[in-house]
């Protein structure tokens, strides 16, 4: 359990850059997405999703803006900048690299 | 949205301790949030109490989540260090290139540190402003130190008006930064001892004398040298996330500085002398905290009062 905590909390920017590569999003869909597209492996505790937001946007890779909806409720949706781009080009190669070099690893080995 | 979960939001309210409108803008993205959780579970089938409960399960503890976005926002790049350490580092340059002796210098520093102030404070109070803030009290004791060459009657009256006028400015300085994070507070009047220790060695008898300018020049180097180490503590304040960090580095760095100056004060300055330093930076760094202590209790107090009092009609 502590194992599978520690690969999301690694791996976390990644995933929410590559959501907002795709189309901006405000936080209870993120939530939904991630769980939605990973068969409901992606859980986490929904709080702990803003701190994530909020680094990335500090650090320059996404960029929130307030959106009024119909019914006067606002609602901040993300979308990721050419920094997160760049950033996130960079990590997608890393993981590539990482997942074949596991891959390598976990087959049985041929004679 | 019911009592528990107000009541969450405020837990995260009171421990955000970031800028006030980004504060503001953090609790009413997590309302959403909220808003958007009850309902699903609500349409799922569950009563408003069983999904007020899940809601609140589902989003984990509010002072984890409180912490995290003030771990998220509180580093600040290193221009704003460079920018937070600057007085520091102007009162240091002070004192190692003998800028102290020129009236242009010290003019052109007290105008820079009351227009950095004011200039701060009115744009949004961001974190560098506050040791610029602790250095315009500067200005306030020399004037009282200007009241002592007054005739001796003069003195005598207007001395207790302004012992009152600078006792309220600092309180309402800190109340007012308090208010935001005590953190900040601390930060603000850490050069306080640091100076009251290097006054006390310097002018004793609380006027200046040709005396007083010949130990100036002998300790100028150990005064820049204090100066400097501030001005290194508060650009790792800057650039550090965690709290405990900060508080610890606030601590270590004031007591370090004292003993430097009663070091090479040497004998100068008695250890019963040290001793009321030491007891004034513990002050400086408790008062704020007690402080803060004291507001949210009396506000939780106000807000119990204003939910058993009928609204007027």
């Amino acid at each position: 359990m502590v194992q599978k905590r520690e690969l999301i909390k690694g791996s976390s920017d990644s995933l929410l850059l590559c959501l907002f590569a795709q189309q901006p999003m405000y936080g209870y869909q993120i939530i939904k997405e991630l769980e939605k597209r990973s068969q409901g492996y992606f859980k986490f505790k929904e709080g702990t999703l803003y701190p994530a937001l909020h680094r990335l946007e500090n650090a320059g890779l996404i960029e929130g803006k307030w959106h009024m909806l119909p019914n006067g409720r606002p609602r901040r949706y993300y979308h990721i900048t050419a920094k997160g781009h760049a950033t996130l080009s960079t990590e997608r190669v890393q993981w590539q690299d990482f997942i074949s070099a596991v891959n390598m690893i976990l087959q049985p080995a041929e004679d | 949205m019911t009592t528990a979960l107000n009541h969450y939001l405020e837990i995260i309210r009171t421990n955000l301790r970031i800028d006030l409108a980004e504060g503001k803008e953090v609790i009413s993205e997590l309302e959403t949030h909220i808003e958007d959780r009850l309902q699903e579970l609500k349409e799922s089938g569950l009563s408003e109490e069983e999904a007020e409960k899940t809601c609140l399960r589902l989003l984990g503890s509010a002072k984890i989540i409180a912490r995290q976005i003030y771990e998220a926002h509180s580093q600040g790049s290193w221009q704003q260090a460079l920018l937070a350490a600057l007085p520091h580092l102007l009162f240091s340059a002070l004192f190692a290139l003998n800028w102290w002796h020129h009236a242009g210098w010290l003019s052109f520093i007290l105008v820079l540190l009351v227009g950095t102030s004011i200039y701060g404070w009115w744009h949004g109070k961001p974190t560098w402003v506050f040791p610029w803030l602790g250095y315009s009290l500067i200005p306030v004791a020399a004037f009282g130190l200007v009241l002592l060459y007054l005739p001796r009657e003069w003195s005598l009256l207007t001395i207790p008006f302004y012992f009152l006028f600078a006792l309220w400015w600092i309180f309402c300085l800190v109340v007012q930064t308090t208010k935001r994070d005590w953190l900040l507070s601390s930060l603000m009047l850490l050069p306080m001892p640091i100076v009251i220790g290097w006054f006390l060695t310097l002018v004793p008898g609380a006027k200046i004398t040709a005396e007083t300018l010949e130990r100036m020049d002998y300790f100028a180097p150990w005064i820049a040298v204090s100066f400097l180490i501030l001005a290194l503590t508060i650009a790792a304040f800057i650039r550090l996330r965690q709290r405990w960090l900060r508080i610890g580095l606030l601590i270590i760095s004031g007591l370090l500085t004292l003993t430097i100056v009663v070091y090479f004060v040497g004998g100068k300055l008695s250890t019963e002398t040290f001793a009321g330093l030491i007891l004034v930076m513990w002050g400086l760094f408790l008062v704020p905290p007690l402080m803060e202590w004291f507001f949210r209790k009396t506000k939780r107090i106000l807000q119990r009062y204003a939910l058993f009092t009928p609204p007027h009609r």
